[in-house]
């Protein structure tokens, strides 16, 4: 399985953030590496389309993202961003009021319980999330995004507050998760053990002046 | 009961003395504010001074046109003050609001001109006072508003960016925003009308008071005048937000 999930070519979002040519693959680990503000982050958001490129050309499984439904797109391509939000709530209601955005009814707390300690969420579910420290609040996050199941998930440093053995951990699990669920992934980091580790397609992107 | 005692020009400029003492304590408390009030004392009196004369020609020579144009300075005045306030604010929702604005404050005044008092729109002895309290308080509701508003949608940034990647329609993330900042500028209009009466007298009726006007009309006016001013803060707000939020998103549901 070869195909390519995402194809950028000659994507500008402006003047100095290029994508001359960009293949993100299907059924593969794609990782994203490059320096800060060389345009990572940037590049997931054009690929969920909560950003729009000014020109250029970028394909979704082999056809034009323009021609889906952002929402719809939105929901199949998951972007989990760098800045965790959570509400003021136990980590459990955060699943309640996050299923109830998406309309879709409340999971089992066994399949909760299981996505929670696949992410290392290792404090008791009925703990407010305000009172989380920053590693446990990403990972929390992350947990929802992923127990959601979209087709493609795009993972904006997750390990950024975690240490290297937990981030080592998490990224094998939520990989295996995503290989058994056939989810497609594509992560950005700047951990180079991790890129090393789990790399399947490595992405350079460089930074323009 | 007679009516309002005529100002001696001499005595009148006497209040003017109460203004040293705010003078001296805001100089003991350190409060640096004394060039804005000297600033706004004599644009206040310049302001009114101007007023006066004007309403005193337009009600000796009460012509439709002169109202018209009254009505229109009012709220060219008031839009332009909400809007050029804000540089946050694209031009599509500056729109919203000079429409709302406009649209509620003639809606709520045409009503209680013509309907409640009964008497002609262009009789400037009722509109223009009536206009200026409907107006001036709508503004400072969406004033109120859209501080709320726009403040609160920057620093909900994150929260916001994580609904959009959750799938969540725009709108359905902009609207609580909408109502909490409509709830926060109706919260000062309801208040006052729970004070009415007891915590203070209004300006309004204390106005018609001093002038002669029995109380029991006079209450008749403030009561009507309350309502009016909320129901066209309420009217203006909401309008101004539901119109203007959609100026925030793209066609591709992206915020802009």
């Amino acid at each position: 399985m070869n195909e390519l999930l995402f194809k950028a070519s000659n994507l500008i979002y402006k003047a100095n953030l290029t994508y001359d040519s960009i293949k993100i693959k299907q059924g593969k680990i794609n990782f994203i590496v490059g320096e800060s503000g060389c345009g990572k982050s940037t590049f997931l958001k054009l690929l969920n389309q909560s950003i729009n490129s000014v020109s250029g050309e970028l394909l979704y499984k082999g056809m034009s993202i323009d021609e889906y439904e952002p929402i719809a797109l939105r929901r199949e391509v998951s972007l989990v961003s760098a800045d965790p939000f959570l509400f003021d709530e136990s980590i459990l209601d955060n699943f309640k009021t996050f299923y109830s955005l998406r309309q879709l009814p409340m999971p089992s707390s066994d399949y909760i319980n299981y996505i929670t300690d696949l992410c290392s969420v290792n404090v008791p579910l009925d703990q407010n999330a305000s009172t989380l420290s920053s590693g446990e609040r990403q990972r929390v996050y992350i947990s929802i995004f992923l127990s959601l199941c979209p087709k493609v998930i795009l993972l904006d440093e997750p390990t950024s507050a975690l240490d290297e053995k937990n981030s080592h951990k998490i990224m094998e699990n939520i990989i295996n998760f995503c290989k058994e669920k056939h989810i497609d992934i594509v992560v950005v980091s700047h951990d180079k053990n991790i890129v090393e580790e789990f790399c399947e397609n490595k992405i350079e992107m460089i930074k323009e002046f | 009961m007679e009516g309002a005692v005529t100002l001696n020009i001499f005595k009148f400029s006497l209040i003017y003395l109460l203004l040293i003492i705010v003078l001296i304590i805001m100089k003991k408390s350190k409060v640096n504010q004394t060039k804005l009030l000297l600033i706004a004392s004599i644009r206040m009196s310049v302001q009114l001074v101007t007023v006066g004369y004007i309403l005193t020609y337009v009600f000796g020579n009460p012509k439709p046109i002169f109202t018209v144009i009254f009505l229109m300075l009012m709220i060219t005045f008031s839009v332009h003050r909400v809007i050029s306030s804000r540089k946050d604010l694209n031009r599509n929702f500056k729109i919203a609001i000079g429409a709302s604005l406009t649209f509620s404050g003639l809606f709520v005044l045409i009503f209680f001109v013509a309907v409640v008092v009964n008497k002609s729109i262009f009789n400037p002895q009722y509109t223009i006072p009536l206009a200026g309290m409907i107006i001036g308080n709508a503004m400072t509701g969406v004033n109120i508003a859209i501080k709320t508003f726009m403040d609160d949608l920057s620093k909900e940034k994150i929260k916001i960016n994580t609904l959009l990647n959750l799938g969540v329609e725009p709108k359905d993330i902009l609207k609580p925003f909408a109502n909490n900042a409509l709830e926060t500028a109706l919260i000062p209009t309801i208040n006052s009308m729970l004070g009415m009466g007891i915590i203070f007298l209004p300006g309004m009726m204390t106005g018609q008071i001093l002038s002669g006007t029995l109380p029991t009309t006079a209450i008749m006016y403030q009561i009507a005048i309350m309502i009016a001013i909320c129901t066209s803060v309420c009217i203006t707000v909401f309008l101004s937000l539901n119109l203007g939020y959609k100026s925030l998103y793209n066609d591709r549901k992206q915020f802009i």
